[in-house]
């Protein structure tokens, strides 16, 4: 009986690596990073054709998905052979992949490192690369700090990062708000008290880009305000010194956002007169982790009942159609297609020989810092078709 | 009665030892329950500072968001009574979410996930997530139960497995890893709609959501498994020590894999409730779950020595976790702060919890 178990387990888990192998994307465990990529098809040595190696922060994330499932397409049409890795959302498990990879012959690394705008993260990968003699293009997160521009992308040849200014969304919001406020000021002021009480839902503390759209999302929509005439904003809780609500697992998720703003709405009501009249999130999934909070307490829920207008970054399908059914107000469009075609671009020059950049100047360049290599996919404001 | 005769007897017993023994007993009283003291001053501290915090509508807040733990603390409640743990809850709640949301999304949604599937009656949704749930468990049970592993190596291989499931089924279909939302009305008002309204005093309302009563279901068929079957007594002498319960006739293995599956049913209505109350669900949904349901449970009393711990434990425990969670919030703390709260009072708990096993034996 026993054997005879025994003899089913492995006949299951040798099963089990072939079901892996026969996939194009071999998806990789987490806890034990890329070695566990074994059926996948192992590039010969030599190194012809261009192979390359995709690390992703994490699979989990809605907007990376957009990225991956587009990129995937644009790498196969270009002939491209590649693989897909999960970072699992841990710098150290990503290491260990492109460790794997490069010893296993890629020959193109693409990467969405998981420490997002650190330097020397990026420095070691870039190093790995540059003895490995392989091209590297980083991808949607941050390289370097704000202020070290070229620390990383300046001092290596066959480098390239293609991402968004992680400031442009934050700014683009913060705009977007303000404009909107002033078209609708009385409406959104529910207790006229002639300020706008705010919540601010942060999704994670240590990601460049949720910090700036933390700040910039009421510094810009600030601007606007006081240029009016009008008083700028006030967080909803003057006690809290911070001036947001974080996800403390850094998920930007909408549970974390749901039962802050559940408990916010056990003490914040319209009946009180301190109702919250305006909520600010990092991302859709946060916004409607808000709404879900909203409408359970009777707002939102379109005729009828007042709505709060709350505000994400993505633009995801179900964020939009929120907005198209009017319980949720706008978004910062990320262009999931667009990043991917350009790095497919990229990928497809280092498989033809040319020169890494060859036909990126139509891209938005960071000029401001002479970084021909860094190119920024425009963030585009979304407020219904 | 019987609780008055104990107090009274109890009290009589005190009066009769002398003043060494009288203060070892006053300082034993107030250590055993020395969490349920720093407790209750930690909720009059938090009056004092914010008087929001004792209003109705917080209280509300606060029965409703211990009643959207419930479910995963008491499936995982079972596993630690076996000296084990689950740390696949969390996971297998994000699958069960997934699963209900996919079911139940709102026919005229634009990115319906299953686009032709017909509106699926929701009690074989519910169905279909305990199902799902207690396939789970049942091969989390078996591993454990037929080849002696610890579950905490089981759970975690299955833990990876099924993430991997949930990464692939958000592909399914072309959905591309976007979030399931969208949700059906007669979903959401199943889970999240008024049970009924409390007045609140100033002309206001209070909405009681329905999950609150599912909550409370479960806790009473938990508490009745527990405590007034054959399989509950079995559990505990399988916690307590399972060479023992097999010598006086107790089926080990059954009872292994039955306390898991039943674990894995109990984080399928957890998911399912889950879903209508976050509303957004991606491939992130339920992480970390498993540690806050192990530390309601520990802090509730219910021992990693096993075979002990109570269902009104882990009620306990929940509550707790939540109120912290609240009345930081009220407080405005940061979140740094609750991280540090919740990590000593966990070590304190467990400390008293140990304490007290070392002075039985």
């Amino acid at each position: 009986m026993k054997k005879v178990l025994a003899l089913v387990l492995a006949a299951l888990m040798v099963f089990s690596l072939v079901a892996c192998g026969s996939n194009s994307t071999a998806p990789s465990s987490a806890a034990t990073g890329g070695s566990s990529t074994g059926g996948a098809s192992t590039p010969a040595a030599s190194g012809s054709a261009t192979k390359a190696a995709v690390f992703y922060y994490s699979f989990s994330d809605t907007y990376i998905s957009s990225v991956r499932t587009a990129l995937d397409a644009q790498l196969e049409a270009a002939g491209i052979e590649y693989t897909d890795y999960d970072g699992n959302n841990n710098q150290t498990t990503q290491n260990e992949q492109i460790d794997t990879a490069l010893s296993s012959g890629y020959n193109l690394l693409i990467v969405n490192m998981v420490t997002s705008g650190s330097s020397d993260t990026a420095t070691a990968i870039a190093d790995k690369a540059k003895a490995a003699g392989v091209p590297v293009i980083f991808f949607n997160r941050a390289v370097e700090e704000d202020g070290n521009e070229g620390a990383v992308l300046g001092a290596y040849d066959n480098i390239a990062f293609v991402g968004t200014d992680p400031a442009e969304a934050g700014h683009m919001q913060g705009k977007m708000i303000g404009n909107y406020l002033l078209a609708n000021y009385d409406a959104v002021d529910l207790n006229g008290d002639g300020t706008i009480q705010y919540a601010m839902f942060m999704g994670d503390a240590s990601n460049v880009e949720a910090i700036y759209r933390t700040q910039y999302g009421v510094e810009d929509c600030d601007a606007v305000l006081t240029e009016a005439g009008k008083p700028a904003l006030e967080y909803f809780d003057s006690a809290n010194t911070n001036k947001y609500q974080l996800d403390m697992n850094g998920a930007w998720s909408a549970q974390a956002a749901q039962e802050y703003m559940q408990t916010n709405l056990s003490q914040y009501s319209e009946a009180n007169g301190n109702m919250i009249e305006l909520i600010i999130c990092n991302n859709d999934n946060m916004a409607e982790g808000c709404i879900a909070a909203l409408q359970a307490a009777g707002y939102n829920n379109g005729e009828g009942t007042t709505t709060i207008p709350v505000f994400g970054v993505d633009a995801t399908d179900s964020a939009k159609a929120l907005i198209a059914a009017g319980n949720m107000t706008g978004t910062i469009k990320q262009d999931a297609d667009g990043m991917a075609g350009c790095i497919a671009l990229l990928a497809s020059n280092v498989a033809s020989g040319s020169d890494l950049l060859a036909g990126t100047d139509s891209y938005t360049k960071d000029t401001a810092n002479g970084l021909d290599n860094k190119i920024f996919i425009p963030y585009q404001e979304y407020t219904g078709e | 009665m019987s609780a008055i005769a104990n107090m009274k007897q109890g009290m009589a017993e005190f009066k009769a030892m002398d003043a060494k023994d009288k203060r070892s007993k006053v300082i034993d009283t107030l250590l055993n329950n020395a969490i349920y003291i720093l407790l209750i001053l930690f909720v009059i501290y938090t009056a004092t500072q914010n008087a929001n915090f004792l209003k109705i509508s917080s209280l509300v807040n606060i029965v409703s968001l211990a009643a959207s733990s419930l479910p995963i603390a008491l499936g995982i409640g079972g596993c630690i009574v076996l000296t084990g743990t689950d740390l696949s809850a969390g996971r297998v709640v994000g699958l069960t979410a997934a699963i209900s949301a996919a079911m139940l999304q709102a026919s005229d949604w634009a990115n319906k996930m299953f686009d032709t599937l017909p509106e699926v009656p929701i009690p074989l949704v519910i169905l279909a997530v305990i199902l799902v749930g207690g396939l789970v468990g049942l091969v989390n049970g078996f591993f454990v139960a037929k080849f002696s592993l610890h579950p905490f190596i089981v759970t975690l291989a299955t833990q990876l497995i099924v993430y991997g499931l949930v990464l692939e089924f958000y592909m399914l279909n072309g959905n591309n890893g976007q979030p399931l939302s969208g949700l059906s009305d007669k979903f959401k008002n199943f889970v999240t709609g008024t049970m009924f309204s409390i007045p609140a005093g100033n002309g206001q309302t209070v909405a009681v959501p329905w999950y609150v009563l599912y909550a409370v279901i479960l806790v009473g068929i938990m508490w009745f498994i527990w405590n007034k079957t054959t399989f509950g007594k079995n559990m505990f002498a399988v916690g307590s020590n399972p060479e023992a319960a097999n010598v006086s006739g107790v089926n080990v293995f059954k009872t292994t894999v039955l306390v898991h599956t039943l674990a894995g049913c109990m984080y399928g209505i957890e998911g399912f409730i889950e879903s209508a109350r976050i509303s957004s669900n991606n491939a992130g949904t339920g992480l970390n779950y498993e540690s806050d349901a192990i530390a309601a449970c520990v802090i509730g009393g219910v021992s990693f020595v096993g075979g002990t711990g109570k269902i009104s434990g882990i009620v306990l425990g929940v509550f707790l976790l939540r109120i912290i969670f609240v009345a930081l919030n009220m407080l405005s703390i940061s979140g740094n702060t609750q991280y540090i709260i919740k990590g000593l009072i966990i070590l304190i708990a467990c400390s008293i919890d140990m304490r007290k096993y070392l002075v039985k034996k």
